[in-house]
């Protein structure tokens, strides 16, 4: 008796290490992050870092602005975001409410195996199928945020649907029936009862769906054309916050890699912002 | 019976986390035990960022022959490097360039190691098969946009370059650019290997773009072609005897003659097995 406490107690021990591991592997992440990423202010001002479009790591006199990155992850976020939503939306409002057997497990089952594909396969597609597309109907070169934009909006459809699926599909059954009871018809009962009712769910779908796309990279370095340039419209060619930390990553040095650093820091905090809105939205759902 | 629990709770504690001490400091010592007892000669070499594939493939297998040295090898760019040797934080450096004037003068030797040549290659559907050196330095620079204005079809020129912190882009840049006086242009798509940039030259309209020689064979596969600068075609062979424009030599370059294992580091980058690495890594064998 004596002895099986003792070793559910130190089971229990070892898990809390486990635990602890992430919560100490976060730490020193945040902590290389940062140490690596702040030396850079002693030459740039944080001022410059943000608000200057000009990249030139290499130059005589290099500059290291990174505001057009930000701007191209916006831009490519927001894009794919509103690509995504309604499709998603609509699929969720099928899944929970409509579908039914076998056709319900075929459409789960593929929304499962587009989660599954690796961004790389993503990419190769883009560069296949979509950016030639962007190319054929609105010119330029194809390689451009709207590509982008069109690849992530596919990447985070799995997510989007997932979470509002279960959102929706919780509303409680009296809530409809009450709906229906006054006459409503079914259009009226989605759009007036049941979506509201999922709304902090759905919100929450979609503040995944952003960390997702913010953080997405090789796929959209595939297809973004990556030219360290201010895009001047979504089919021009734009390099996200993402994509500049991996393209010269292998061999910058100094300054140049602090500033690097200083991009991961800016994407860290933006994805912890985002991950703080998460909480706060599944929270306020509990609550009320 | 609880404070028994107590007590017996903190004993596991203990114990564990003894366990987890001991164990800790066991794989100290074995790691410890591993090391090896003979004290090893420690050589900084550096300099350029395009030799840097090469020297990092190298520095490997002649630790394996010469196991009484420990070379590490800093990439700061030629120059940096050159000047290095003067003050003696590097013993030996690589290079990009030829040495200058002034270096000579200082009593710097440069042996060359590995030659360096790229292609230029173009989608498919551009309708020219040469450029001149004056021609493709305007192009990479943004002043002509247009393949008609150096005799192909009316189509609009899509650069696609590589990513600033490469040996290729710097190789490019130097040899290309920096002799006329021009500025690489930012309206270029940037490619993060020659594989990427060979693909999308490859399946982008009016593309042109540089890469390593090995990897022209990839564009040609899919369609594009390759072009003659100045009229000479870019191969080994004209890489070797000088005539091809965009090529230059590796150096490993030394402050007055080199010393015993900078001189054994050169020689073993020369043998047979040194210049397989040279292959290797996409470069052009010096014999």
């Amino acid at each position: 008796m004596k002895y099986r406490k003792g070793l559910e107690r130190s089971g229990r021990t070892l898990l809390l290490l486990s635990a602890l591991l992430s919560v100490v592997t976060v730490i020193l992440i945040t902590l290389f992050i940062f140490s690596q990423g702040l030396p850079l202010f002693k030459d740039v001002s944080l001022w410059e870092f943000v608000s200057s479009t000009d990249w030139s790591p290499s130059a005589e006199s290099p500059h290291y602005g990174v505001f057009s990155f930000i701007y191209a992850s916006f831009v490519v976020t927001f894009l794919s975001l509103l690509f995504a939503l309604p499709l998603s939306l609509a699929t969720a409002i099928h899944l929970a409410l409509f579908a039914k057997g076998k056709v319900k497990e075929v459409i789960t089952m593929s929304v499962e195996l587009l989660s599954g594909i690796p961004s790389v396969i993503f990419g190769l597609f883009g560069i296949a199928v979509i950016v030639p597309m962007v190319r054929a109907l609105f010119g330029g070169n194809g390689y451009s945020l709207l590509s982008s934009s069109l690849i992530l909006a596919i990447m985070v459809m799995p997510t989007l649907i997932n979470v509002s699926e279960v959102a929706i599909a919780s509303v409680s059954s009296e809530l409809k029936e009450a709906s229906y009871g006054l006459g409503a018809t079914t259009a009226q009962t989605i759009f007036r009862a049941i979506l509201p009712t999922a709304r902090s769910g759905i919100t929450a779908a979609i503040v995944l769906s952003l960390g997702r796309a913010v953080g997405e990279t090789t796929a959209v370095l595939l297809v973004g054309g990556n030219a360290p340039l201010f895009p001047s419209s979504p089919v021009s060619m734009g390099r996200t916050l993402t994509m500049n930390i991996v393209t010269d990553m292998g061999y910058a040095e100094g300054t140049h890699m602090s500033a690097l650093f200083a991009t991961a820091m800016l994407l860290f905090v933006v994805i912890l912002l985002l991950n703080g809105i998460v909480t706060f939205l599944s929270h306020r759902s509990r609550t009320k | 019976m609880v404070s028994l629990n107590l007590e017996e709770m903190k004993m596991k504690r203990t114990t564990v986390v003894l366990s987890l001490v001991l164990l800790l400091s066991l794989s100290l010592l074995s790691a410890t035990g591993s090391k090896e007892t003979v004290e090893k000669k420690r050589m900084t070499f550096g300099g350029s960022s395009t030799a840097a594939p090469i020297i990092a493939g190298a520095i490997p297998a002649y630790e394996a022959k010469h196991n009484d040295v420990a070379i590490t090898y800093e990439t700061l760019g030629s120059s940096v490097g050159i000047k290095s040797l003067e003050d003696g934080t590097l013993t030996l450096a690589g290079s990009s360039r030829e040495l200058k004037e002034s270096e000579i003068a200082l009593g710097d030797k440069a042996v060359p190691v590995a030659l360096d040549g790229l292609s230029v290659v173009v989608h498919g559907d551009v309708a020219i098969d040469n450029l001149t050196m004056n021609e493709l330095a305007s192009i990479f620079s943004g002043e002509i946009t247009n393949w008609k204005d150096v005799g192909g079809n009316d189509e609009k020129i899509v650069l696609v370059v590589r990513d600033e912190t490469s040996g290729t882009y710097g190789s490019f840049k130097e040899i290309v650019l920096d002799k006329q006086k021009k500025a690489p242009t930012k309206e270029a798509i940037v490619a993060k290997e020659n594989g990427e940039l060979a693909a999308k030259v490859a399946s982008t309209p009016g593309a042109v773009g540089y890469c390593g020689m090995a990897f022209a064979s990839t564009v040609k596969a899919r369609g594009g072609s390759v072009l003659s600068i100045e009229g000479i075609d870019p191969t080994s062979k004209n890489v070797k005897n000088g005539t091809y424009p965009i090529s230059r030599s590796l150096f490993m370059v030394s402050k007055g003659e080199p010393g015993e294992v900078e001189r054994s580091f050169i020689d073993f980058l020369l043998s047979k097995e040194g210049q397989a690495i040279v292959e290797e890594n996409g470069f052009i064998t010096i014999r």
